[in-house]
């Protein structure tokens, strides 16, 4: 079975062992129902360093892009200052019930 | 009751809404009303539970219904017909003490049987800066006056004490005068409307309709809540303030049929009036879930109850008297309607049904300049820069979140004209139009913000001042949404040229050419005299999806129409241009190389 998870990753896999991965490639990241940031590949772009930055941007916030392993498609991107956890977004296993 | 009257109804009960904001915009003289549309009109029960919500500033229809609540305990047994009743204390019910709440019960034969309630951002409010927003108070004692509850008019009778006592500590008290006329005018409206639905079909009738209103939007929106995916979902927004970092935490909660927003891991309250009381908060988070997810479905209080808020007291988003919190619809409110937005824009995207729902977050920094002083024509002038009202849209799943397109919390936010401004204010407009690179880039891109400069002009005293409570210049708040990057930020630069220059370049048309000093500010009261020039951009809307997936040609309209520069078109689209035309070949291997690069981050 396949089921949206975001505009970028889906489960994949049988009701009850299915896993988080890449909408491209299929590529899987994690275990349904867990964190699957930590196992994307992160790639940390300075926001004052990008086209448009204001001229007083603080020097540490910064886009953590989270791309795939498998494709390198970009799979989410949040604003975060460096000691800052990863924002955790986990979306129900399909039980097969919806 | 047949099904046809249940509709009628329900749409007049809209109709009497939209009379009476009609109402307000014409006799409120302020543009902040009339041109920035910064008001609500509602209807209520007769126990102040939310009947209607009309359009404006959805902050506030929850507020407001505290309000009536709490004029309710306040004069329960003394509350007649033709009474209107002013709230405007933050730790009762408001979101700052300069909106300000006129309520006014609605009688059928002596019977309480509704409220109708309003607000708009009042011309002035006595606080220690001109305008309201108070970006240097210290507590709330300092950002005017604030009253837990007052009877305005009792039973038709103007109390013409109170009256003078309120307009006795406000500047420009002709203009507030207007205002709360414009106020009193509207519940008049409201209240005929209403009665005039009775006088056709009935008391029991319109009450019967009104108790089914409620339950179905209960009904629907449970109904809504069950199709979508349980989860938990999180946003996070930083608010920077002469260097002191303060987060809004959100995790968002579904299960079943209920939504939990808990904002648990946000800040301590801030000794900047950035920090928002309860109320403002449950107003902030109901802002984007009424039109994101109640989009077909009457927002009442049937909506309120599969929803649940925890706010830590204390913190920046349930903050404990006296803090100051006249910045707080700039500030806190807002970053809490933002993490709503982004946490239910994610839920949307889990689902395959409501896909098309998606957005990425919207305009984001809302940036309040007052301006003041004393006009070309020798009058005093108080006045907001609208523009902070002119917005950038959201990427959708569908397309590119539309340019300068306005906001989520407010349905029909808008900036006043240059030409208004520049009749009101001593000042000129160097330029505005839309900013590049300032949507947030993606598969769809969010709508640009925009961008301006005004110079003063014609003024009898060289100038004016303004008071700026600028949030969002040192970091992104518009977020993205699924790979989509934040909008751009936010710019506040003062260009202050020694008088005696005298070489000003009167017509400049960036930022790089006007002469002078340039220096960022964001928070304070600065001048806009001699040769200063205040320069201003506010953000884009957020983007979706990766930015290398983005159609090539979207790209090369974007750096055509000056959206977009070339080396955003390069280095975050991979987008090559050999002689104005898209290098199709090129493109495609650039990008190849440019996902390679990310996952080469791994292998280091
Ligand atoms: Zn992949």
């Amino acid at each position: 079975m396949k089921q949206r998870i975001s505009e970028t990753l889906e489960f994949r896999g049988e009701i009850g062992n299915c896993r988080i991965c890449c909408g491209k490639c299929g590529h899987a990241l994690a275990p349904a129902g867990t964190s699957w940031k930590p196992l994307a590949v992160l790639s940390v772009v300075q926001v004052g360093q990008l086209p448009g930055a204001s001229s007083a941007v603080h020097p540490g916030v910064v886009f953590r892009q989270f791309c795939c392993p498998g494709c390198g498609a970009l799979l989410d991107c949040e604003t975060a200052l460096p000691d800052d956890p990863f924002l955790d977004d986990i979306v129900a296993a399909p039980t097969g019930s919806k | 009751m047949d099904p046809i009257t249940f509709s009628i109804i329900r749409h007049r009960l809209f109709r009497v809404v939209e009379e009476a904001v009609i109402t307000l915009k014409h006799v409120s003289g302020s543009a902040i009303t009339n041109e920035g549309h910064d008001l609500m009109v509602s209807l209520y029960r007769a126990d102040g539970s939310l009947l209607m919500g009309g359009v404006g500033f959805l902050h506030h229809l929850t507020s407001a219904a505290e309000a009536c609540k709490a004029i309710i305990r306040r004069f329960e047994g003394n509350i007649n017909e033709g009474d209107v009743y002013l709230l405007n204390d933050p730790y009762t019910a408001a979101l700052h003490t300069s909106d300000i709440y006129l309520i006014a019960p609605i009688h059928h034969e002596g019977v309480r049987v509704a409220w109708s309630a309003c607000f708009v951002h009042v011309y002035d409010i006595g606080a220690m800066n001109p305008g309201g927003f108070a970006p240097d108070a210290a507590d709330i004692f300092s950002e005017g006056f604030s009253s837990p509850g007052l009877k305005l008019v009792d039973r038709y009778e103007l109390r013409q004490d109170i009256w003078d006592t309120l307009l006795n500590m406000v500047r420009s008290p002709e203009m507030v005068a207007l205002d709360l006329r414009s106020m009193i005018a509207c519940n008049n409206v409201a209240r005929e409307r209403f009665l005039a639905l009775i006088g056709k079909y009935g008391v029991e009738t319109v009450d019967g309709a009104c108790r089914t209103l409620i339950e179905q939007s209960e009904m629907l929106l449970r109904q809504r809540l069950r199709e979508l995916p349980d989860g938990r979902w999180q946003s996070r927004q930083y608010l920077d303030v002469k260097g002191e970092i303060s987060k809004v935490v959100l995790t968002m909660t579904k299960e079943d049929d209920r939504l939990i927003f808990d904002f648990t891991g946000s800040s301590p309250q801030s000794r900047h009036s950035l920090n928002c009381t309860r109320w403002a908060s449950l107003g902030g988070l109901f802002a984007p879930l009424f039109p994101l997810l109640c989009y077909d479905i009457t927002w009442n209080e049937g909506v309120i109850r599969p929803i649940t808020m925890i706010a830590p007291e204390g913190s920046i988003v349930n903050c404990t008297r006296p803090a100051p919190v006249s910045v707080a619809t700039v500030g806190a409110i807002q970053s809490v309607n933002n993490a709503a937005c982004s946490t239910i824009g994610k839920m949307l995207a889990a689902s395959e049904k409501y896909a098309d729902e998606v957005t990425a977050v919207w305009h984001a920094n809302h940036f309040a300049i007052f301006m003041f002083g004393r006009n070309q024509k020798g009058g005093d002038a108080i006045g907001i820069l609208t523009e902070t009202f002119a917005g950038a849209g959201g990427a959708r799943s569908f397309g590119d979140g539309v340019d300068i397109g306005g906001e989520i919390p407010n349905p029909i936010s808008r900036m006043a004209n240059v030409e208004t401004m520049e009749a009101s204010f001593p000042i000129r407009y160097l330029f505005r139009r839309r900013m590049k690179d300032s949507g947030g880039p993606g598969r769809f891109r969010g709508g640009t913000g925009g961008e301006l400069a005004i110079v003063p002009h014609d003024s009898p005293d060289g100038g004016l001042h303004y008071v700026i409570s600028g949030k969002g210049s040192a970091f992104p708040m518009s977020d993205g949404i699924s790979g989509g990057m934040a909008g751009a930020l936010n710019d506040y630069v003062w260009v202050h040229a020694p008088g005696e220059t005298h070489n000003a370049d009167r017509f400049a048309q960036s930022l790089e050419t006007v002469p002078g000093e340039k220096q960022p500010i964001s928070w304070g009261v600065y001048p806009l005299q001699g040769e200063d020039a205040l320069y201003v951009r506010w953000n884009g809307g957020g983007g979706l999806g990766d930015p290398l997936e983005r159609e090539p040609d979207a790209v090369l309209r974007d750096l055509r129409e000056g959206t977009v520069s070339e080396a955003a078109g390069s280095e975050i689209y991979g987008v090559v241009v050999q002689s104005g035309a898209v290098d199709a070949l090129a493109t495609e291997r650039r990008r190849r190389e440019m996902r390679a690069a990310r996952l080469a981050v791994a292998a280091q």
